[in-house]
């Protein structure tokens, strides 16, 4: 029905613009919020308003009001109950308080996801929505055709045909059901069914280890944020002990009162599962998560572990007051640099063989291993003499250069002029020409490659710089021989 | 309703006993509670710069370990401040070098990138000192943060030596640093782009500028790395004859060593250095 027809049959209409991205955003804060059920939650893609960035197609089924979620709840019920009674305590749970934050939502359960989703928008009874385990052949027996997530011409073909209830299609032979409607009917069914497995893709992957923390009234209190933390730390870290594993990143998530979620992670270089040493880099990060008007659950999850390394922890040493620590406490040390700095901020350095000065050091992150020892001063005695402060891009010079292939007279840079009083060189370095250029393309074989004569000079103060002129001395427009100068670095 | 803080009659006994503790004696203790720490952290007290007139100046014949030092790089005789002078960084690479070779373990090197063009320390170079396996870059975009991974790095036992790269220090966090460094053994090293106020706390504050080399007769090449060494703070250590103890030295790139070329007298390194700062020797 069109707008038009609407309000001449509806004068009083009361009618707004839709918003399919406000929709998104909306759906998204639920399925962030429904996170505290289960790590799996994904947002139905067939179930309405569901706008793509930048697109304005919606499937059928109008705007805002089919939005679903779906949550795969596998090994989380007992949270609320054992058995049976967990599962619809859960269901209960869940259907509540989304009415109590005032949407209208209808949550089935049922072993399939196929068979939750028709469930929740075609069940009649409020009995119905929850369909014991192994029960969703009899439960969709009576539901309509439309909860099969069929395509719109299959759909009505069918109903042309008079197969309006699921029942309907369950005696029907599948070879010519195949054959006259394609996979997607009997797949459809089948998934709903349960004999042909739907996988969910999760939002965000579930971590492969999560406790959790509900509080019978809200917290505020920072002290007791962190008192609540220190909890989930312990059980976690006996969880990552009896599974032989060390966290890599922990994610720690505040779900508050109004429903909002506030979330921060930390990672770690190696391995870890210390308790107090994994509290230290989580005190840094707690003053960023906001309490709102109170927190009623906190999950902390291990996104990314990996298998224990096997290093055993130090005892504590009575007689002095050093800190135990792991190995030597460096590992920890950059963990909490990094944390604060930025990962990218707390780094070794590598060698690499490579004749271009700018590429022999390659800085690597803190996990990486480091570099043999004396494998620096290998790379470095091939070369000759080196800048202790290498620019990180070469500065343009101007020069006062009588001869080619002569050191210059003068050079200035930066607005002070320097008289050249002492002059090393040329030390010719080439471009590796079996290297693709930065911009992808490759010397031209027949061409001029990259050259790079390096001097080391001298100052009349003592200074002492590392200059290069950029390829061969050409004649210009006017007769005189010119090439670029760079000022590279700084030596000793 | 005024609150009153339980302490605020109470005379403070901690103040009262060391008011009444002799200038000479206090430095004695304060001595002694340093070599302890730095025994604790299996370190030697001090460590040589391997210069002997140099060293006989400094304390315990070398830099303490559990202490702050500081480098400046300083102006060139035409008045000039390099700021991205070579030789600043090589006297602290020597020193870092001296220090990583007595103690086993990584070296923290926190640095703050300056502002228009960046000139990060260039490793193979660094080799010649160290070895640039053991380091541990980090960089920080405030000064805050420089001396907070230097305090971390200071605490931390599996560290040989810390080093800060900026351009200024305030004397606050020269006051943390050293500290910090006295509490754990651990050296702390302040490598500053520009001269300072010469009212931070460390124990011993170089001023160091790149000097001509001496070329080989009848040619014009590049010799061998001499620095212009000024001594500008030297607490707990020797007095020298001269104000402002300074020198001549060499860096030899074959034997890696340094080595005195001259000693200059007070009169000519207050030449040397234009404006001239009243340092105090002993602290």
């Amino acid at each position: 029905m069109r707008l038009a027809d609407a309000r001449a049959l509806l004068p009083d209409l009361v009618t707004t613009a839709g918003e399919p991205q406000a929709d998104r955003r909306l759906i998204e804060t639920i399925a962030n919020w429904c996170d505290r059920y289960t790590p799996w939650v994904a947002i139905d893609p067939l179930g309405g308003a569901i706008a793509e960035e930048g697109t304005e197609a919606c499937s059928a089924g109008g705007f805002g009001g089919d939005a679903g979620l779906l949550l795969d709840v596998t090994g989380c019920t007992h949270l609320f109950g054992t058995g049976e009674a967990g599962e619809r305590a859960l269901l209960t749970d869940l259907t509540q308080r989304l009415s109590r934050h005032d949407f209208s939502c209808r949550a089935a359960m049922a072993d399939t996801a196929g068979a939750a989703w028709a469930l929740a928008r075609f069940a009649e009874r409020q009995t119905d929505l929850f369909c014991p385990r192994h029960g969703q052949r009899a439960a969709l027996a009576t539901l309509p055709v439309e909860g099969l997530r069929l395509d719109a011409p299959i759909l009505e073909t069918f109903l042309k045909l008079g197969l309006r209830r699921i029942g309907d299609l369950y005696p029907m032979p599948r070879a010519p059901l195949a054959r006259r409607f394609g996979d997607q009917p009997l797949a459809r069914l089948d998934q709903a069914l349960g004999t042909l497995a739907e996988p969910i893709e999760p939002r965000r992957p579930p971590p492969a280890f999560r406790t959790r923390l509900a509080f019978a009234e809200p917290i505020g209190r920072p002290e007791d944020i962190a008192a609540a933390t220190s909890r989930l730390l312990a059980a976690l870290c006996r969880q990552f002990e009896q599974a032989g594993v060390g966290a890599r990143k922990l994610e720690i998530a505040l779900y508050r009162v109004d429903g909002s979620v506030d979330r921060t992670s930390i990672g770690t270089s190696r391995p870890n599962r210390d308790n107090p040493k994994l509290m230290k880099l989580f005190e840094e990060k707690l003053g960023e998560l906001d309490a709102g008007f109170g927190v009623e659950l906190m999950i902390l999850g291990a996104p990314e572990v990996e298998a224990w390394d096997g290093t055993q922890d130090a005892l504590p040493d009575q007689h002095t007051s050093a800190v135990p620590v792991g190995i030597d406490g460096t590992t920890d040390l950059a963990d909490r640099l990094a944390l604060r700095l930025g990962i990218e901020n707390v780094v070794r350095l590598l060698p690499r063989d490579s004749h271009l000065p700018e590429r022999v050091q390659v800085t690597a992150p803190i996990e990486a291993k480091p570099a043999a020892a004396g494998a620096w001063r290998r790379v470095a005695g091939l070369k000759g003499a080196r800048p202790t402060r290498l620019l990180q891009r070469p500065e343009p010079v101007d020069v006062m250069a009588p001869v080619p292939d002569d050191p210059p007279r003068h050079f200035s840079w930066r607005q002070h002029k320097h008289r050249i009083v002492r002059a090393e060189g040329p030390e010719r370095i080439a471009d590796e020409w079996w290297r693709p250029r930065p911009d992808g393309s490759r010397p031209p074989a027949g061409g001029v490659p990259l050259v790079r004569d390096y001097y080391r000079v001298e100052d009349d103060d003592g200074g002492r710089f590392w200059l290069f002129r950029d390829g061969a001395y050409k004649v210009a427009a006017n007769g005189q021989p010119t090439a670029r100068w760079f000022l590279h670095g700084f030596c000793a | 309703m005024p609150v009153i803080s339980p302490h605020a009659f109470a005379p403070s006994a901690a103040n009262d006993l060391a008011a009444g503790v002799p200038l000479g004696l206090r430095e004695k203790v304060r001595r002694l509670e340093r070599a302890h720490s730095a025994q604790r952290g299996g370190r030697a007290a001090s460590v040589a710069l391997g210069m002997p007139a140099i060293d006989a100046l400094l304390p315990e014949g070398g830099l303490l370990t559990g202490a702050l030092h500081e480098i400046e790089a300083g102006p060139a005789p035409s008045g000039r401040v390099a700021s991205h002078d070579g030789a600043a960084l090589g006297f602290a690479g020597h020193i870092v070098g001296r220090f990583a070779r007595q103690a086993g373990g990584t070296i923290l090197w926190c640095r703050r990138p300056t502002g228009t063009f960046d000139a990060p320390p260039y490793a193979p170079m660094l080799s010649a000192w160290f070895d640039p396996a053991r380091v541990l870059m980090v960089t920080a975009q405030r000064d805050a943060d420089l001396f907070w991974a230097m305090e971390e790095g200071l605490r931390c036992p599996g560290i040989a030596v810390v080093l800060g790269e900026t351009r200024a220090a305030d004397p606050t966090a020269g006051r943390r640093l050293s500290l910090a460094a006295e509490k754990s053994g651990i050296p702390a090293l302040l490598l500053r782009t520009q001269p300072a106020p010469p009212q931070s706390v460390c124990a011993t504050r170089w001023r160091v500028a790149s000097a001509p080399s001496h070329s080989t007769p009848g040619l014009s090449d590049v010799g061998a790395a001499r620095w212009r060494l000024e001594l500008r703070r030297n607490r707990f250590g020797t007095p020298s004859a001269a104000e402002i103890p300074s020198w001549l030295v060499e860096w030899n790139d074959e034997t890696h060593c340094l080595s005195v070329v001259s000693q200059t007298l007070d009169g000519s390194s207050s030449a040397y250095w234009p404006e001239s700062d009243a340092a105090r020797l002993v602290g």
